[in-house]
Protein backbone atom coordinates (compact mmCIF):
# COMPACT_ATOMS: atom_id res chain seq x y z
CA UNK A 1 0.00 0.00 0.00
CA UNK A 2 1.19 3.51 -0.70
CA UNK A 3 0.08 5.10 2.61
CA UNK A 4 2.08 2.90 5.10
CA UNK A 5 5.21 3.13 2.93
CA UNK A 6 4.89 6.94 2.92
CA UNK A 7 4.79 6.99 6.71
CA UNK A 8 7.69 4.56 6.98
CA UNK A 9 9.89 6.82 4.93
CA UNK A 10 11.39 10.14 5.92
CA UNK A 11 7.95 11.49 6.88
CA UNK A 12 8.05 9.35 10.03
CA UNK A 13 10.47 11.74 11.71
CA UNK A 14 8.25 14.75 10.93
CA UNK A 15 5.15 13.06 12.34
CA UNK A 16 6.78 11.86 15.59
CA UNK A 17 7.89 15.42 16.25
CA UNK A 18 4.41 16.81 15.64
CA UNK A 19 2.70 14.35 17.98
CA UNK A 20 5.01 15.13 20.92
CA UNK A 21 6.01 18.53 22.37
CA UNK A 22 7.84 19.88 19.32
CA UNK A 23 11.28 18.19 19.04
CA UNK A 24 11.69 17.17 22.71
CA UNK A 25 12.83 13.55 22.94
CA UNK A 26 11.33 11.25 25.60
CA UNK A 27 13.43 11.04 28.83
CA UNK A 28 16.07 8.39 28.20
CA UNK A 29 17.55 6.20 30.91
CA UNK A 30 21.22 5.33 30.96
CA UNK A 31 22.51 2.18 29.33
CA UNK A 32 22.60 -0.71 31.75
CA UNK A 33 24.46 -3.96 31.67
CA UNK A 34 22.28 -7.06 32.11
CA UNK A 35 23.68 -9.39 34.81
CA UNK A 36 22.08 -12.73 35.58
CA UNK A 37 22.91 -14.35 38.94
CA UNK A 38 21.57 -17.79 39.95
CA UNK A 39 21.61 -18.57 43.75
CA UNK A 40 20.03 -21.92 44.53
CA UNK A 41 16.55 -21.81 43.03
CA UNK A 42 16.33 -17.98 42.64
CA UNK A 43 17.63 -16.25 39.51
CA UNK A 44 18.26 -12.51 39.84
CA UNK A 45 18.40 -10.57 36.57
CA UNK A 46 19.78 -7.12 37.28
CA UNK A 47 20.46 -4.12 35.12
CA UNK A 48 23.63 -2.47 36.44
CA UNK A 49 24.55 1.08 35.38
CA UNK A 50 27.87 1.06 33.53
CA UNK A 51 30.32 3.35 35.31
CA UNK A 52 32.69 5.10 32.89
CA UNK A 53 36.40 4.58 33.45
CA UNK A 54 38.31 7.45 35.06
CA UNK A 55 39.40 9.90 32.35
CA UNK A 56 42.59 11.89 33.07
CA UNK A 57 42.12 15.62 33.68
CA UNK A 58 42.71 17.72 30.54
CA UNK A 59 45.67 20.15 30.57
CA UNK A 60 43.38 23.17 30.10
CA UNK A 61 40.12 22.53 32.04
CA UNK A 62 38.84 26.07 31.36
CA UNK A 63 38.36 25.38 27.65
CA UNK A 64 34.90 25.50 26.07
CA UNK A 65 35.18 22.51 23.73
CA UNK A 66 37.09 19.22 24.21
CA UNK A 67 39.73 20.27 21.65
CA UNK A 68 40.53 23.50 23.52
CA UNK A 69 40.59 21.63 26.83
CA UNK A 70 43.22 19.22 25.56
CA UNK A 71 45.23 21.97 23.75
CA UNK A 72 44.77 20.34 20.34
CA UNK A 73 43.43 23.43 18.59
CA UNK A 74 45.56 23.48 15.42
CA UNK A 75 47.40 20.23 15.95
CA UNK A 76 45.38 17.44 14.32
CA UNK A 77 45.03 16.24 10.75
CA UNK A 78 43.23 13.53 8.74
CA UNK A 79 45.98 11.10 9.85
CA UNK A 80 45.09 11.26 13.57
CA UNK A 81 42.55 8.48 13.41
CA UNK A 82 42.62 7.78 17.17
CA UNK A 83 41.27 11.29 17.80
CA UNK A 84 38.81 11.34 14.89
CA UNK A 85 37.32 7.94 15.75
CA UNK A 86 36.04 9.36 19.06
CA UNK A 87 33.65 11.67 17.20
CA UNK A 88 32.12 9.24 14.70
CA UNK A 89 29.35 6.67 14.82
CA UNK A 90 29.94 3.03 13.98
CA UNK A 91 28.66 3.58 10.43
CA UNK A 92 31.10 6.43 9.83
CA UNK A 93 28.83 9.46 10.33
CA UNK A 94 29.68 12.36 12.66
CA UNK A 95 28.08 12.65 16.08
CA UNK A 96 25.96 15.78 16.65
CA UNK A 97 27.66 18.87 18.06
CA UNK A 98 25.21 19.21 20.97
CA UNK A 99 26.33 15.78 22.21
CA UNK A 100 30.09 16.04 21.72
CA UNK A 101 30.27 19.66 22.92
CA UNK A 102 32.59 20.89 20.15
CA UNK A 103 32.57 24.50 19.01
CA UNK A 104 31.31 25.12 15.46
CA UNK A 105 34.67 25.66 13.72
CA UNK A 106 36.27 22.62 15.37
CA UNK A 107 33.23 20.50 14.53
CA UNK A 108 33.56 21.51 10.87
CA UNK A 109 37.31 20.82 10.88
CA UNK A 110 36.81 17.40 12.43
CA UNK A 111 34.05 16.65 9.91
CA UNK A 112 36.40 17.56 7.05
CA UNK A 113 39.23 15.44 8.52
CA UNK A 114 36.85 12.50 8.99
CA UNK A 115 35.75 12.78 5.35
CA UNK A 116 39.37 12.81 4.17
CA UNK A 117 40.20 9.85 6.42
CA UNK A 118 37.25 7.85 5.01
CA UNK A 119 38.32 8.58 1.44
CA UNK A 120 41.93 7.62 2.28
CA UNK A 121 40.66 4.29 3.65
CA UNK A 122 41.97 4.92 7.18
CA UNK A 123 38.63 3.95 8.84
CA UNK A 124 37.85 0.55 7.31
CA UNK A 125 35.55 -0.66 10.11
CA UNK A 126 33.26 2.40 10.18
CA UNK A 127 31.24 1.55 7.11
CA UNK A 128 27.43 1.73 6.71
CA UNK A 129 25.74 -1.68 6.75
CA UNK A 130 25.17 -2.92 3.20
CA UNK A 131 21.89 -4.77 2.53
CA UNK A 132 21.87 -8.44 1.46
CA UNK A 133 25.64 -8.76 1.06
CA UNK A 134 25.74 -6.41 -1.92
CA UNK A 135 29.31 -6.34 -3.27
CA UNK A 136 30.53 -2.95 -4.53
CA UNK A 137 32.41 -3.28 -7.80
CA UNK A 138 34.34 -0.01 -7.74
CA UNK A 139 38.10 -0.08 -8.51
CA UNK A 140 39.93 0.52 -5.26
CA UNK A 141 42.35 3.36 -5.96
CA UNK A 142 44.54 4.78 -3.22
CA UNK A 143 44.10 8.45 -2.45
CA UNK A 144 44.72 10.96 0.35
CA UNK A 145 43.83 14.59 1.16
CA UNK A 146 40.73 14.41 -1.08
CA UNK A 147 38.64 17.55 -0.70
CA UNK A 148 35.66 16.67 -2.90
CA UNK A 149 33.68 13.45 -3.00
CA UNK A 150 34.71 10.89 -5.60
CA UNK A 151 31.46 10.99 -7.55
CA UNK A 152 31.28 14.79 -7.66
CA UNK A 153 34.77 15.44 -9.12
CA UNK A 154 34.72 15.90 -12.89
CA UNK A 155 37.77 15.65 -15.21
CA UNK A 156 39.47 18.94 -16.06
CA UNK A 157 39.62 18.47 -19.84
CA UNK A 158 41.44 21.76 -20.60
CA UNK A 159 43.76 23.00 -17.90
CA UNK A 160 44.73 26.17 -19.71
CA UNK A 161 48.09 27.87 -20.45
CA UNK A 162 50.91 27.99 -17.90
CA UNK A 163 50.04 31.43 -16.57
CA UNK A 164 46.41 30.53 -15.74
CA UNK A 165 46.27 26.78 -15.16
CA UNK A 166 43.23 25.30 -13.45
CA UNK A 167 44.61 23.86 -10.20
CA UNK A 168 43.90 20.50 -8.58
CA UNK A 169 42.46 21.15 -5.08
CA UNK A 170 44.25 19.20 -2.33
CA UNK A 171 43.52 19.18 1.38
CA UNK A 172 41.04 21.69 2.82
CA UNK A 173 41.47 25.43 3.54
CA UNK A 174 39.82 25.02 6.99
CA UNK A 175 43.06 23.37 8.09
CA UNK A 176 45.31 26.20 6.92
CA UNK A 177 46.12 27.30 10.48
CA UNK A 178 47.55 23.94 11.48
CA UNK A 179 50.92 23.95 13.23
CA UNK A 180 53.72 23.29 10.74
CA UNK A 181 56.91 21.60 11.86
CA UNK A 182 58.73 22.27 8.55
CA UNK A 183 59.24 25.57 6.78
CA UNK A 184 57.37 24.37 3.69
CA UNK A 185 54.25 26.38 2.76
CA UNK A 186 50.99 24.44 2.92
CA UNK A 187 49.77 24.18 -0.67
CA UNK A 188 46.03 23.72 -1.24
CA UNK A 189 46.18 23.82 -5.03
CA UNK A 190 48.53 21.58 -6.97
CA UNK B 1 88.52 4.15 1.61
CA UNK B 2 92.01 3.63 3.01
CA UNK B 3 91.88 -0.16 2.50
CA UNK B 4 90.65 -0.25 -1.14
CA UNK B 5 93.01 -0.44 -4.09
CA UNK B 6 92.91 2.46 -6.54
CA UNK B 7 91.41 0.24 -9.21
CA UNK B 8 88.67 -1.03 -6.95
CA UNK B 9 87.81 2.51 -5.82
CA UNK B 10 87.63 3.75 -9.38
CA UNK B 11 85.40 0.84 -10.33
CA UNK B 12 83.08 1.56 -7.39
CA UNK B 13 82.89 5.27 -8.30
CA UNK B 14 82.06 4.83 -11.98
CA UNK B 15 79.97 1.63 -11.84
CA UNK B 16 76.29 1.79 -12.69
CA UNK B 17 74.19 0.92 -9.61
CA UNK B 18 70.68 -0.56 -9.39
CA UNK B 19 68.23 1.05 -6.98
CA UNK B 20 64.84 -0.22 -5.79
CA UNK B 21 61.86 2.02 -4.98
CA UNK B 22 58.53 0.83 -3.56
CA UNK B 23 55.71 3.00 -4.90
CA UNK B 24 52.99 1.60 -2.61
CA UNK B 25 50.72 4.44 -1.31
CA UNK B 26 53.16 7.03 -2.73
CA UNK B 27 52.31 9.99 -4.98
CA UNK B 28 53.75 9.44 -8.50
CA UNK B 29 55.21 12.98 -8.63
CA UNK B 30 57.45 12.46 -5.59
CA UNK B 31 58.41 8.97 -6.84
CA UNK B 32 59.41 10.47 -10.17
CA UNK B 33 61.44 13.25 -8.52
CA UNK B 34 63.53 10.69 -6.62
CA UNK B 35 64.02 8.44 -9.66
CA UNK B 36 64.95 11.31 -11.97
CA UNK B 37 67.75 12.30 -9.56
CA UNK B 38 69.15 8.77 -9.75
CA UNK B 39 68.63 8.32 -13.50
CA UNK B 40 70.50 11.51 -14.33
CA UNK B 41 73.28 10.74 -11.84
CA UNK B 42 72.83 14.00 -9.94
CA UNK B 43 73.19 12.15 -6.63
CA UNK B 44 76.90 11.56 -7.47
CA UNK B 45 79.72 14.07 -6.92
CA UNK B 46 81.21 13.01 -10.29
CA UNK B 47 78.10 14.18 -12.17
CA UNK B 48 78.48 15.81 -15.57
CA UNK B 49 75.83 15.94 -18.30
CA UNK B 50 78.17 14.20 -20.79
CA UNK B 51 79.46 11.65 -18.27
CA UNK B 52 76.66 9.07 -18.74
CA UNK B 53 76.75 8.42 -14.97
CA UNK B 54 73.06 7.58 -14.52
CA UNK B 55 71.97 4.53 -12.55
CA UNK B 56 69.20 1.98 -12.98
CA UNK B 57 66.01 2.37 -10.96
CA UNK B 58 63.47 -0.42 -10.43
CA UNK B 59 60.03 0.78 -9.27
CA UNK B 60 57.68 -1.88 -7.85
CA UNK B 61 53.99 -1.73 -6.83
CA UNK B 62 53.14 0.96 -9.40
CA UNK B 63 49.58 -0.35 -9.33
CA UNK B 64 49.25 0.91 -5.74
CA UNK B 65 50.27 4.53 -6.18
CA UNK B 66 48.17 7.17 -4.39
CA UNK B 67 47.21 10.53 -5.82
CA UNK B 68 46.52 13.43 -3.46
CA UNK B 69 43.27 15.35 -3.85
CA UNK B 70 40.79 14.30 -6.53
CA UNK B 71 43.44 13.83 -9.22
CA UNK B 72 42.24 10.32 -10.04
CA UNK B 73 39.07 11.93 -11.39
CA UNK B 74 40.39 15.34 -12.44
CA UNK B 75 43.78 14.65 -14.04
CA UNK B 76 43.54 14.08 -17.78
CA UNK B 77 46.23 12.51 -19.98
CA UNK B 78 45.97 13.72 -23.58
CA UNK B 79 47.60 12.43 -26.72
CA UNK B 80 47.16 12.73 -30.50
CA UNK B 81 47.67 9.90 -32.90
CA UNK B 82 48.65 12.31 -35.70
CA UNK B 83 45.60 11.46 -37.78
CA UNK B 84 42.64 13.86 -38.02
CA UNK B 85 40.14 13.24 -35.24
CA UNK B 86 42.79 11.37 -33.30
CA UNK B 87 42.82 13.54 -30.17
CA UNK B 88 42.44 11.14 -27.24
CA UNK B 89 41.82 12.29 -23.67
CA UNK B 90 41.77 9.79 -20.85
CA UNK B 91 41.34 10.34 -17.09
CA UNK B 92 44.02 9.06 -14.71
CA UNK B 93 41.64 6.34 -13.46
CA UNK B 94 40.99 4.98 -16.96
CA UNK B 95 44.68 5.09 -17.90
CA UNK B 96 45.68 3.33 -14.67
CA UNK B 97 43.15 0.55 -15.17
CA UNK B 98 44.31 0.06 -18.75
CA UNK B 99 48.05 0.07 -17.89
CA UNK B 100 49.17 0.25 -14.24
CA UNK B 101 52.69 1.43 -15.09
CA UNK B 102 51.72 4.18 -17.55
CA UNK B 103 51.20 6.97 -15.02
CA UNK B 104 54.61 6.57 -13.38
CA UNK B 105 56.28 6.13 -16.78
CA UNK B 106 54.74 9.34 -18.16
CA UNK B 107 55.55 11.26 -14.98
CA UNK B 108 59.22 10.24 -15.07
CA UNK B 109 59.47 10.88 -18.83
CA UNK B 110 58.11 14.40 -18.45
CA UNK B 111 60.40 15.18 -15.48
CA UNK B 112 63.62 14.13 -17.25
CA UNK B 113 65.58 16.85 -19.11
CA UNK B 114 64.28 17.22 -22.65
CA UNK B 115 67.44 16.12 -24.47
CA UNK B 116 68.65 13.11 -26.43
CA UNK B 117 69.75 11.32 -23.26
CA UNK B 118 66.15 11.11 -22.06
CA UNK B 119 65.47 7.95 -24.07
CA UNK B 120 68.56 6.16 -22.74
CA UNK B 121 67.59 7.14 -19.21
CA UNK B 122 64.07 5.76 -19.76
CA UNK B 123 65.64 2.49 -20.87
CA UNK B 124 67.36 2.33 -17.48
CA UNK B 125 64.00 2.70 -15.70
CA UNK B 126 62.22 -0.60 -14.89
CA UNK B 127 58.58 -0.52 -13.80
CA UNK B 128 56.60 -3.39 -12.30
CA UNK B 129 52.93 -3.18 -11.32
CA UNK B 130 53.25 -5.62 -8.37
CA UNK B 131 56.25 -6.63 -6.24
CA UNK B 132 57.09 -9.55 -8.56
CA UNK B 133 60.51 -8.88 -10.13
CA UNK B 134 62.43 -11.09 -12.58
CA UNK B 135 65.31 -12.91 -10.90
CA UNK B 136 68.13 -11.33 -12.92
CA UNK B 137 67.00 -7.81 -11.98
CA UNK B 138 66.56 -8.83 -8.35
CA UNK B 139 70.15 -10.05 -8.23
CA UNK B 140 71.44 -6.68 -9.42
CA UNK B 141 69.71 -4.53 -6.80
CA UNK B 142 72.08 -2.63 -4.55
CA UNK B 143 70.08 -0.29 -2.33
CA UNK B 144 66.50 0.76 -1.62
CA UNK B 145 65.55 4.41 -2.00
CA UNK B 146 63.52 5.58 1.06
CA UNK B 147 59.83 6.28 0.37
CA UNK B 148 59.10 10.01 -0.05
CA UNK B 149 55.75 10.00 1.79
CA UNK B 150 55.14 8.66 5.31
CA UNK B 151 52.22 6.23 4.95
CA UNK B 152 49.62 6.85 7.73
CA UNK B 153 48.42 3.97 9.94
CA UNK B 154 44.86 2.74 9.52
CA UNK B 155 42.64 2.43 12.59
CA UNK B 156 42.78 -1.37 12.57
CA UNK B 157 46.59 -1.27 12.42
CA UNK B 158 46.82 0.29 15.89
CA UNK B 159 47.30 -2.19 18.74
CA UNK B 160 44.59 -2.28 21.46
CA UNK B 161 47.19 -1.00 23.95
CA UNK B 162 47.81 2.11 21.84
CA UNK B 163 44.07 2.69 21.48
CA UNK B 164 43.59 2.33 25.25
CA UNK B 165 46.52 4.64 25.98
CA UNK B 166 44.93 7.45 23.93
CA UNK B 167 42.71 9.46 26.34
CA UNK B 168 39.00 10.00 25.76
CA UNK B 169 38.60 13.64 24.77
CA UNK B 170 34.93 13.91 25.74
CA UNK B 171 32.45 11.89 27.80
CA UNK B 172 28.88 11.43 26.59
CA UNK B 173 26.12 12.82 28.87
CA UNK B 174 24.36 10.30 31.14
CA UNK B 175 21.13 10.30 29.16
CA UNK B 176 22.78 9.86 25.74
CA UNK B 177 21.57 6.75 24.03
CA UNK B 178 23.59 5.60 21.01
CA UNK B 179 20.68 5.88 18.58
CA UNK B 180 20.22 3.87 15.43
CA UNK B 181 21.24 5.51 12.17
CA UNK B 182 18.43 7.45 10.52
CA UNK B 183 17.56 4.81 7.99
CA UNK B 184 16.73 1.21 8.83
CA UNK B 185 16.01 -1.77 6.62
CA UNK B 186 12.33 -0.84 6.38
CA UNK B 187 13.04 2.63 5.07
CA UNK B 188 14.10 1.62 1.57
Amino acid sequence: MAAPSLLRGGLRRLFTGLFGNGWASPPARTLREVVEVTKGNTTTIEGRIIEDAETPTPPNPSGQCPICRWNLKHKYDYVDVLLLSQFIRSDGGMLPRRITGLCLEEHKKIAVCVQMAHRAGLLPDHRPPLPEGHIPKKPKLNRYLTRWSIKSAKPIWRRGPKWCKKPFPVGHPLLKDNVKYTHKLLCFNH
Amino acid sequence: MASYTKAAQQWATFARAWYLLDAKMQPPGKIAAATVMRLEGKHKPIYHALNDCGDHVVIINTRHIAFSGNKWEQKVYSSHTGYPGGFKQVTATQLHLKDPTAIVKLTVYRMLPKNLQRRTMMQRLHLFPEDVIPEDIEKNLLQEIPQPRAVPKRLDEYTPEEIAAFPKIWTPPKDFRRSQPFYTEFDR
